[in-house]
Order: structure tokens, then sequence, then C-alpha cells
């Protein structure tokens, strides 16, 4: 039989026990933070043609301002010991634009970032097993956590239901059982739960955010540009049965044609309001609201209504048995929020709170007549205080808590093992049977026997020893490509 | 000293303006508390008429110190009213009943007689009015005209927060105190209110209550600075708004500045009462957090009510973690000496006891059954050092206290949380012991539902005479060895304590005089037996069962099956070839083995007899000699248990692999029948349901029978068998488990199906319904569980972890409910259970007066054994 300690072995020399926190964070300061700040792109002010137009973002090494006000670099022992946060300063570049003339890229300090222990940016990465000793560090310490205020934080690998994924199940509505299909949409830390119902005499409905009860399908579904009958039936499945199904909710619809469709849905989202207004925010609702994933532009209006119809299929389906619910304790539609995720949710947070302050402080300058400077403007602190506050509490942005805990130093295996934990964002003080149970896809990779006794039993799991954690592309550009060459078509527009 | 007063009655109703200005001892009409001087201003939040905190002043209103002056309160004129949002959905209620023009309530006179005669019954009986009340409310509220004035009336909407509005116009609380001030008497009455108690309008307030300095004392920072109570910064912030409200007024402000004011003033009010209201912001401190006001006070787990009333904390208590002590009573509780140095019992000293009690406090409070404080006749204590024993021993005189350390002997309770039966408080004598744990008998911990696996408990000192007598003789541990939930006994042998008895008196054991020396070494004045034989050698030998019987009291006849009798289908009785059935004859074991069924918890046959009829002190006697006697019993046997005594023979391993491969070939074929359509569905079944049964059964079985082969070579000479057989410890299940077979893994009571899709994990077949695909461990633990079985085990085990989990929340809540459902139910001298009110809830206890311990796991048979004794008694 093959020696598994070979594998075994291979595994545990090549990667650290926690690399799964350094490599998630080692991507943030790589790629996530300039993310962020390509999101935000410009400052507007409310000053005339000025905006400031913002640049590439570079992380230093960790560094500490002394009671002097000299700047020296920073250990991590040296910060446990001393109660400081080991926090590098972020350098912004900016750039001031009136008008047509544009000032000088000016690279400002916008605030201190805490930094993961044997990361990319940490000053002990790379060091020899003797430097470690010479910096104070236990050479077998795995990193993986930060320092706040001179205690350790781990932030927690939380477990959620994955993303963007259609899942159809049945839900009670008074005494009926009615097949819903449900998706949470995320884009850039905002997220929208887009249900698709089949209600009573099989008729469709929709709900997402922003608009209170549910729109009828075929209304939606003319709205976003899928017309005729024809497109619709077509759009949703080519199976006689549920055509049958369609047709129904065809007979039923309200409305002929997409103009018609912005104005009914216009009437729902503003309500009371004038008829031109309606239809703005109609188009407006539909982009913003409406599976944000897919885009928020009028282009990717059509793309909407084809993944919508989508969803009604598997609700077609699941009501004709065609498909069981989805079992949302399987591994595979569980996704992992590792610190680099968490870190960069709570970064642009925190930036976008600086930026308003940066325009705040821009019109105040402004006002009193004084020459614009972006190194003035900019108050470092905001974004700093922001950034060490939740590590330091666990209270992170959207409410959640226990999200950053003390590092567990009980003995060595504690440590490891905390590091290694993942966390349910489900509520212990509820039963959540299933939820808890070992589920077999957990296999390989959530550890079989480490959970605690008690309230949180099973909802608090460990990795399994050889797990090993793929992370999400932000470029489809690959994929895409190779689509095409597949001849898939796109969707993009209207379908001749 | 003041007259004790005793409580009639109390009646709830609102405080009038009047009160409020009758109870207050001054006006406050300043926001500021103290001056530059530190010295509290007159008239203002701190006024020194309101009661006094600082240590060495005097209130100016009673002349008490600080701690004797309860405090008083003041109050503040309002400009304008303010709705009391505690009423806010009263005042609504009343708004719509009543007609906007003339202030009636919009009911005839004829329904309004009715009303008040239905509260009046009601209220007769002592049940609420609620009911009645929401009825007339209803009724009043449907008539659109009113029935008096002919007024048309109009629908008035409440707006969250605190807004009324009607015909589009916010009423204000002027308005409202108006329309209420007008309500006639008898139209009150009808709302189910008394009107000298509580008039409407006093919903309103126009006058509020300052309440006194002592539940709102500042504190004194270390940097000198003075920090004041929440509820002094609200009330700081409503003075001002009265304030500034009255200079607008008067100086002619424009309405929407008033309207503006008098808004601020009702915010702050309404979060001066209660800071959690909906629609209101929360009123904040300067650091952002919110102010704790007065209902913030009452409320929740640790308010006034739940957490500084129900919940009370008492001094002369200890707690450490507990360790076993097998050679204590079951009467006692092993009390470490630094904890018995700090408890103490208060006793008076008299003429009679002077000199003893002179030897307590000479010896002072470090040398252990000292003293620790004396209390003088005049009230004046003094803690006894070793300065001034010898002087304070010299002084004592009789009328004096003293607190004598706890020392053996002494009464205490004793309690493990949680507290779930009365069981879980039972007192005990105190045995002062070195080291830090409290120590007890094994045999009381089913009780106390305890293990030695770092569990804590708690120990009281009775400080009152009452109190100690009331322990002695309602709570000792003997008084509770019979279980009022089943009439058995709850307290007896348990694990090696049921083992040792077993080993000691199955069969013919022959134990020689130097082994019953032994045993028989911690027990008093006992009488040895003629002995039953003797050996080659010449030296005589007893059997355990002659050792046994030493213990039962003269007198005892008994029969019963002992707990590991195999129910044969004709019970041989006392020919029975285990040794399985009991027989006691004028207190001597004549046939039989004693086990779990004889003297073990919840179950011991011989402790229940011996306690009913010979009572409680002799049935702590029996319990204690048996512990005893079987603690020595096993070491002189000697037990263990290892890997190897799970070994079994290679061809019962044969026989198992065989069976185990027979029932998966069963399960196969059950599986190729289903597929085939042959498999017939039970009644009421799908076949789908059908077929998990039949697989289940088919493997159950399996299980079962691979445990009996095992089994068969497990013999009685096994100790595992030992303990599973007589009731100590574990089953026969856990044992074929470790040597043949551990079996069918499920969840929620079916096989493990969740999974991938088609299958539970990749390393089966889509589709594949067999044994080991859907959770069969078919390896022992001893020889290992492969990794598929290992995983399934897991899921196995992870349901029973939530299971305990969750159960132990619910419980605790459904335990808390039911008490708090009962708590006040008393059984009276006449045998009635009643309530407070002093309604009967049952005629007799229980239904039928029994008092469950007294009745033989409530089946009949006392009475055939009542019967056997009279006709044993008019015989002779």
């Amino acid at each position: 039989m093959l020696d598994r300690n070979v594998l075994y072995k291979a595994y545990f020399t090549k990667d650290k026990l926690v690399h799964h926190h350094i490599n998630s964070f080692n991507d943030f300061i790589d790629s996530g933070l300039q993310k962020v700040i390509n999101e935000v792109r410009i400052i507007e002010t409310n000053i005339e043609d000025t905006y400031v137009k913002l640049g590439a973002i570079r992380v230093e090494k960790p560094t500490v301002t002394e009671a002097d006000g000299s700047v020296e670099r920073l250990y991590p022992n040296d910060a446990r010991l001393r109660n400081l946060t080991y926090a590098s300063p972020l350098r912004l570049k900016m750039t001031i634009v009136q008008g047509e003339t544009e000032k000088e890229p000016v690279e400002a300090m916008i605030g201190m970032l805490p930094i993961m222990i044997m990361s990319q940016v940490c000053n002990l990465s790379g060091l020899s097993r003797d430097e470690m000793i010479e910096f104070g560090e236990d050479p077998l310490d795995p990193g993986g956590y930060f320092v706040v205020n001179g205690s350790e934080r781990v932030i927690m690998t939380l477990e959620d239901l994955s993303p963007n994924k259609i899942l159809v199940e049945y839900n009670q509505r008074y005494d009926d059982f009615i097949e819903v299909a449900k998706v949470f949409s995320q884009r850039q830390g905002y997220r929208s739960l887009v249900i698709v119902e089949r209600g009573r005499r099989s008729i469709l409905e929709v709900s997402f955010p922003s608009v209170s009860g549910r729109l009828n399908f075929v209304t939606l579904a003319r709205a976003l540009g899928l017309e005729t009958d024809m497109e619709i039936v077509q759009a949703v499945s080519d199976n006689p049965e549920i055509i049958k199904f369609m047709l129904e909710n065809l007979e039923e619809s309200e409305v002929a044609t997409k103009e018609e469709a912005l104005e009914k849905i216009g009437g729902r989202v503003a309500a009371g309001q004038a008829k031109e207004y309606q239809k703005k925010r109609a188009a407006y609702v539909l982009d913003r609201y409406l599976l944000p994933h897919i885009g928020v532009d009028e282009g990717d209006r059509f793309a909407k209504a084809l993944f919508l119809a989508r969803m009604a299929e598997a609700c077609f389906e699941l009501a004709l048995g065609k498909r069981g619910e989805d079992d949302k304790d399987h591994y595979a539609n569980k996704r992992l929020k590792l610190s680099g995720d968490l870190m960069e949710d709570l970064f642009r947070v925190a930036f976008s709170r600086l930026t308003r302050d940066i325009k705040y402080q821009l019109e105040r300058a402004s006002m009193r007549n004084r020459e614009l400077n972006v190194i003035t403007t900019v108050r470092a602190d905001v974004l700093t205080e922001r950034m060490i506050h939740p590590l330091a509490t666990g209270n992170w942005v959207g409410g959640r808590t226990g999200v950053s805990q003390l590092l567990d130093r009980t003995d060595y295996m504690a440590s490891l093992s905390h590091l290694r934990r993942v966390i349910s964002p489900l509520s212990r003080s509820q039963p959540h049977f299933e939820a808890r149970d070992l589920h077999p896809t957990q296999w390989g990779r959530i550890c079989p026997s480490e959970t605690p006794e008690g309230p949180n039993c099973g909802l608090v799991k460990n990795f399994a020893q050889g797990v090993e954690l793929s992370t999400g592309v932000e470029d489809y550009g690959d994929v895409k490509k190779m689509l095409l060459d597949l001849e898939v078509v796109p969707v993009v527009g209207r379908r001749e | 000293m003041t007259v004790p007063k005793r409580i009639g009655k109390i009646s709830f109703g609102l405080i009038s303006p009047q009160e409020f200005r009758r109870m207050s001892v001054v006006k406050i009409i300043t926001a500021d508390t103290y001056d530059d001087d530190g010295f509290p201003i007159e008239m203002g939040l701190m006024d020194p008429r309101l009661g006094v905190i600082d240590p060495g002043l005097r209130c100016r209103s009673c002349g008490g110190r600080p701690g004797e002056c309860p405090g008083h309160f003041g109050h503040i004129d309002l400009i304008a009213p303010v709705i009391h949002v505690g009423f806010a959905k009263l005042i609504r209620k009343i708004l719509r009943g009543i007609c906007r023009e003339c202030s009636r309530l919009m009911l005839l006179e004829g329904e309004k007689r009715m009303y008040i005669d239905q509260i009046e019954t009601i209220v007769r009986l002592g049940q609420t009015t609620d009911d009645i009340v929401n009825k007339v409310f209803a009724e009043a509220r449907k008539h659109k005209v009113c029935p008096y004035c002919s007024a048309p009336q109009q629908e008035i909407k409440f707006e969250r927060p605190l807004a009324y509005v009607e015909e589009g116009h916010k009423l204000t609380a002027s308005d409202i105190r108006d329309r209420f001030e007008k309500i006639p008497d008898e139209d009150i009455k009808v709302m189910g209110m008394n009107p000298d108690t509580a008039r409407p309008e006093w919903m309103l307030l126009t006058v509020l209550p300052v309440p006194p300095v002592t539940m709102r004392p500042s504190i004194t920072l270390e940097s000198g600075q003075r920090s004041e109570d929440d509820l002094t910064h609200k009330l700081v912030d409503i003075i001002r708004i009265n304030q500034r409200f009255q200079e607008n007024r008067e100086a002619g402000a424009p309405q929407l500045i008033i309207e503006d004011l008098w808004e601020l003033l009702q915010y702050h009010i309404t979060t001066f009462l209660d800071n959690t209201v909906s629609g209101v912001p929360p009123a904040r401190h300067r650091s952002g957090r919110p102010l704790k006001t007065l209902s913030q006070r009452l409320k929740g787990k640790e308010g006034r009510f739940r957490g500084s009333l129900s919940g009370k904390r008492v001094n002369f208590s200890a707690r450490t973690v507990i360790s076993p002590d097998p050679n204590l009573s079951i009467n006692e509780v092993g009390v470490p000496l630094e904890i018995a140095m700090e408890l103490s019992v208060p006793l008076v000293v008299s003429p009679r006891n002077i000199e003893v009690m002179r030897d307590f406090v000479r010896r002072g409070s470090d040398k252990h059954p000292g003293v620790n404080y004396i209390t003088r006749a005049d009230g004046r204590r003094v803690k006894v050092t070793d300065r001034n024993a010898e002087e304070v021993a010299e002084q004592l005189e009789p009328g004096w206290k003293i607190d004598r350390q706890l020392m053996d002997g002494d009464i205490v309770l004793f309690n493990r949380q949680p507290s779930l039966h009365r069981m879980s408080i039972m007192s005990h004598r105190v045995i002062v012991m070195p080291h830090k744990t409290f120590r007890l008998n094994p045999a009381v911990c089913p009780p106390y539902n305890a293990d030695f696996d770092g569990d804590e408990m708690n120990l009281h000192v009775p400080q009152t005479e009452e109190a100690r007598a009331e322990a002695e003789i309602l709570m000792r541990v003997q008084e509770n060895i019979l279980s009022p939930r089943f009439g058995g006994p709850i307290i007896g042998g348990i694990h090696d304590y049921v083992t040792g008895n077993f080993l000691l008196t199955h069969g013919d054991r022959r134990i020689s005089r130097l082994e019953v020396m032994e045993v028989l070494k911690k027990l008093h004045h006992l009488e040895i037996p003629e002995p039953v034989g003797w050996n080659e050698a010449g030296e005589p030998y007893w059997t355990g069962k002659q050792i046994f019987s030493l213990i039962l009291p003269r007198g005892l006849n008994l029969e019963f099956k002992a707990s590991f009798c195999k129910n044969c289908d004709s019970c041989k009785r006392e020919a029975c070839d285990d040794d399985a059935y009991v027989v006691i004859r004028d207190g001597k074991i004549l046939t039989g083995t004693i086990d779990a069924a004889a003297v073990g918890a919840f179950k011991g046959k011989i402790t229940d007899r011996v306690i009913k009829e010979y009572g409680p002190t002799v049935g702590a006697g029996f319990i204690d000699g048996m512990t005893q006697m079987a603690i020595r019993g096993i070491m002189l046997a000697g037990f263990s248990f290892g890997i190897d005594d799970e070994d079994i023979p290679k061809d019962a391993e044969d026989q198992i692999e065989d069976v185990l491969n027979a029932a998966r070939e069963n399960v196969t074929k059950l599986i190729d029948a289903y597929k085939a359509g042959e498999l017939e569905p039970l009644p009421g079944r799908t076949l789908d349901e059908t077929l998990e049964m039949r697989i289940m059964q088919t493997l159950g079985k399996a299980r079962d029978n691979a445990g009996s082969i095992a089994g068969r070579y497990l013999g009685i000479d096994n100790s595992g068998v030992v303990m599973a057989v007589s009731g100590a410890r574990g089953s026969m299940l856990n044992l074929t488990q470790m040597a043949a077979c551990v079996g069918q893994q499920s969840v929620r009571g079916e096989r493990i199906r969740r999974g991938y899709e088609g299958r539970t994990l990749p390393h089966f077949r889509r589709g594949d319904l067999g044994a080991e695909a859907h959770g069969f461990v078919q390896s022992s633990y001893k020889e290992g569980l492969n990794p598929t079985e290992f995983f399934f085990h897991a899921i196995g085990g992870r349901e029973g972890l939530v299971d305990t989990a969750i159960r132990t929340s619910q419980s605790g809540y459904l335990q808390r409910r039911l008490i708090n459902a009962l708590q006040d139910l008393e059984v009276q001298y006449d045998g009635t259970v009643k309530e407070t009110r002093g309604i009967i809830v049952q005629f007799s206890y229980g239904e039928d007066g029994v008092d469950a311990s007294k009745r033989d796991y409530a089946s009949p048979e006392n009475v055939h054994r009542i019967v056997q004794r009279v006709l044993k008694k008019e015989g002779a």
C-alpha cells in the first residue's frame, strides 16, 4: 500500500500550518488594497470642477513613531512587550485636479495598516532561525495573527453560504410549501438576497432588496429586456412541462412591453412620485439592487434576465421533482472568508470614511481660500482608528462580533488550533441540528473530531490536517477566453 | 427603634401631582449640583434635604446619617404637561374611547352599568380585569358620534413613538390632559380604574418627582473630580430644558420654538423613564454609551427584580472542588481546614457552657476550633486575635455571643447546581480534614448528580437554632435516601461498590479469617459468625454471603431477583443456576448475589426495605457498612479491565465474520429485491422506507448476533462482564462493541444519507445502498475502524454531542418555567394544596395525598407486604 506518511510529510514541510492566513493577507496587500482604491477611483468635492484622483497604494514595513517623533522599525515582540500595534504606514498617490489643471501627484500617508505576523511585509519574513531568536521571536511560531495594542489577535475564518449561487428549497408559507430559488448576490461587500418563488397557481414572483413585497416575474423579465412571450419562455426552459407553467404565467401577465413593465415597477419602488422619476428610480433599482454581482450597468440587464430565468427553471424543476432541495450544509455550497477578505471589508469601510473626511477637509480649506494640499487634508488617524478598533474588539463592520479573538496561548497546540479555526455565523442559541452535524463532504477539509462541546458544538470547526484552500479569481478573462474558444455565445445585449 | 409594621394590603394606582408635591421635601429649580467649594447647592439636584451620601454629614430632612437616612424625594414643576411613556398605549385607548367634546366614555348608560357589574364580580373573584376593560374600549371606539353630545368623532392615529394625530393635527399633552380632566368618575370606573387612586390625567406629568440622592450617588474619582450618576445627568437635562421653555414662553417666543422645546422636554422625560423606547433614539453619555435610566435599573436579568431581589448573595458559605472519600459516612462531608477556620457558628454564652466557650476563645482565631468574633451583650463586635484572645476569654460573660469556627459534628447544608430537585441541597455533618477539597462518600453522588471530574459544590452554615433543627430533621442525607420521585432509594452503591459486593457475595466464595478481618476492619461491634467449614489445613473459612449478612438488620426477610437475572421462562427461584435469586431470611442471605438490584442507587431493594422497616438511621448505617465492605471486598479480589479482556478466540472471530458477511449478503439481497420491484412494502410505509427499515433490522440483528457470539466467550470471570451484569457500569452492548462489532451509525434514527450527490462519500459508487456506504461499522473498537468507518462513527458521535448540548439548555429553561408556575403552591395542614391567594389547587396533595417516598415504587406491593407481616404477627 502507498505510504501515506510521505504525503503528510510533504504537507508539513512544504507549507506552514497557517498558510491560509498568510497567503490571504499577502493577496490583500498585493491586490486587495489597490482594488478598493480603484473602486473609489476619485474623491469628488462640492468645490467647482475639483476632485482628487487616487493612484497607487504602497505598504511599508511596520514601524513605530516614538515619543520624540523618530520613526523606527518595529518587531512583533517589541509590540507585544510595549503594548504597541504592529502596523505599517500606508502611502497613497493622490492628485488634485482643478478644472483642466492637474497638480503634481503627491504620496500621502493615509493611515496605519495592522500587519499580519510572518506575512510578506512583516519584518520577520525571510529571517533565519538565529535572526528570529535575535528579535525575540520563537522560530517555531507560525505567525498568521496581528498584534494590536500589545495583544495578539487572530482573525477567525468565517464560513458562509456560497454567494452568487442558486440554491433551491421549499419554504413554508402558511399551510403550503412553495418552491423558492435563492441567491446571495454579492458585489464589493454589498450583499443582496434575490428570491424567485413559485407561488400558488405556479405564478412566479421575485423579491429583492429595496422593493417591498414581491414583483411578478414576467413583469420583471419584460423590464429587463425579454420583451416577447417567446423570448421569456425560451429563456426559462425548453422542457414542455415547464413551458406549460410558463404559459400560465404569461396569461397572468400584467404588462405587454418593456415601457409598461418599467412603469409598473416604478409604481412599486417610488409610489406617489412623478411618473418620470418613477421610471428613473425603477431603472436605478434594477441596476443597483437586482443581482448586483452580474453588473450594475444598463448593459447588464439582459444577463440579469437570463439569470432570473435560470432561477425560475430551478424552481419549476424542484416542483416537478426533477431535482431535489439543495443541501445547504454541503461543503460545495460554503465559502470561507479568510483574514485577507475580512481586512478588505474593513479597509473598504475605513477608506470610504477617509474619503469623506478628505472631501470635508478640502471643502473647508477651500472655503477659507487656502491653497488645496493633499498632505494637510489627509487625517491618517481616521483610517488608522477604523482599522485598529475592530481588530482590537472583534466588532467588525456589518455588525458582526467576535471576528477577531485573542490568540489562545495555553500551549503551542492550542495556538495552532486557534489559527485553524472556522466559525459559522449561525446563532448558537437555536438548535440548527442539521448545520451542526458532521457532513460527509467535510471529509479531508474539516476535522471530524475537533469541535467544542456545548452550545457551539458543530458550529465552530477546525481545518483537517491536509486542507488546502483555493481562492477566487478576480479576473475572469482567461475563463471567458476559454469558453469563447469552445464556441460559447456571449450574452451581451439582445440575442438575435 | 421603630415598631415593626405588618403590611395589610397593597393597592396600585397612579400618583397625582398633589401627591408628588406632598411627598417632596424641596422644589428643584437649578440644574447645578455643587458649588465651587464642593458644597451642594440649595434647591439644586444635590440639595441636602434630599438625603445624604457623604460620610459625616447629616440629612437636613430627617437628621439621619448616611446609611440611616433612606433619602427623600424632591420635585420639579414642569412648565407644560408631558406624556408618561409607560402609559402611551393606555392613553391611546382612552383617547379613542371618549368623546372629543364632552369627554364621556362613549357607551350607553345600560352598557356601562353592565360592565361595572362584570368588573366588580371579577375583582371579587380575584382575577384580572384586562379582558373586560379591553372590550369596553373596543366597544366605545365603535361609536362614530358621541351618544351624549352628538359630537362627531374623529379617528385618532397613534404615531410612533409618542404622537396622537387627530385630523392631521398633533394633539399636545395639554389637549389630552384637558380632555381627560373632564372624564366623569363613573366613566373611569367602567374603564377598570379607581378614580380616587388613578385619574387618567395623572398619566400626563405636570410634576416630576426627583429621586433622592441616595439612589443616584455621585462618586469622587481619584483625581478628585466628581462623577455624577446617569439619573442626575438626565435630571440636569430636564431642568435646563424646563427653564429654557419657561423663559421662551414668558418672552413670547414663536409657536414653532415653543413646540420644539416642548418636544425636547418630552424626549428628556421619556428617556429619563425608559431609555429603550423604540423610535426614540437612546440618550447617550458623552462617551457614546447609552444612559442607564429608571426602567433599565429594574428590567432584565441584572435588573433590580431578577438581579438584586431574587438573586441574593449569602454569607457563611464556601465553594470548592469535590473529591471522593469512601471512608466517610453518607451523612458526613469533609471540609478543608482552611474553610472551617473561616466559617463560623454563633453560640450564646451561658453559665453552663462558659468554661467551654472560654477554651474556644482562648485558642484565638489561628488555632483550629477557635473563635473569629465575639459579640458583647451591648451588640459590640470584637475580632478575636492572638493578642487579645486571653483577655477577651477572661471578660466573657453569659449573654455574649461567640462565632466559633466550624468543627466536627456541625450541621451544614451542601448543594450542587443545578438544583433540580430537593435532594440537590442536603445537610451533612462536618468532618474537618486537611487539603483543599470537599470530600463526600461517592454513594451520595446520584442525588447531587455529581462526579469528580472537577465539579464544585457549595456549603452553607445555618446560623440559628431553628435553621439547624430544620436542617437536621428534614434535610439530613439519611432522610432523603428514599426519593419522592419514584419511592425507591436514590442513594446507594455505584460503580465499584456494586462490583465489590458482587465479587464478595457471588457463589460460594471462601474467605479466610485474615480476609474476614480485613473486610470488617472499619465496621464496628460485629460478632463474627460460626465459620461454615474448615479447609484441608484445618483453617476456618466463611462465605461472602455470611459476611455481608452481618450488616443486615436482624429479622429482615426479603426475596427478589438480582440485576443479572436472565429472566428465564421458568424461574427456579432458590435453585437458580446463576445464583441470581436472592433470599434473605432473618437478616441472613441464604442464596443469591448482592448487586445493583440489591444495593445500587435508584434500584437497591435491600436499602429500600431496610429504611422502610427499620428507619433512616439503620438505613444510613446499612449503606455506610455496605460501602465499607464493598471497597474492601473489591480490593480482596482485585479488579482491573484492560484491552486483553476483550480478546476472543480465533474461531469466535471467524463466526462473527461469518455472521456479518451473511448480514451483508442479506442486505444485498434486499437491495436487489428492491431494485427488481419484488420488495413487499410494510403496512403504512413506502417502498423506500421499507427497504431502509429492513436493512436497519438486518444489520441490527447482525450486530446483536455478533455480540452474543462474543458474549459466549466472555464469561462471568471477565471483569467487563462483571461490571455490565452487576449493574456497576457499562452494558453488554458496550462490551460487544469493543469485542465484536460497533454496528450501524445513525443520525436522527436513520442510516447516514447526506453527503455528495447520490452517495455519502466519494469512496463509494453513486446509488450504493449497501451497508458500508451508509455507516455500518463492521470492525470492533479493539480491531480499530477503517477511515470511512471512523468518519461515519464521528458523524454518529457528533449527533450525540449536539443532543446533549441542546438538551441541557432546553431542560433548564423548561425547569425554570415549571418552577415559576408552581413556586407559590403550598400544602396546608389540612392536606389541601393552595396558592398564595388561598385558592385551592388540589383538595389532597397529588390528588391522592400519598407520600411517594413511602409507597414502594408506586406499586401495590406494600399492601401485600403489610398483610403478610400482620398475618405473621398473628400467627406468632
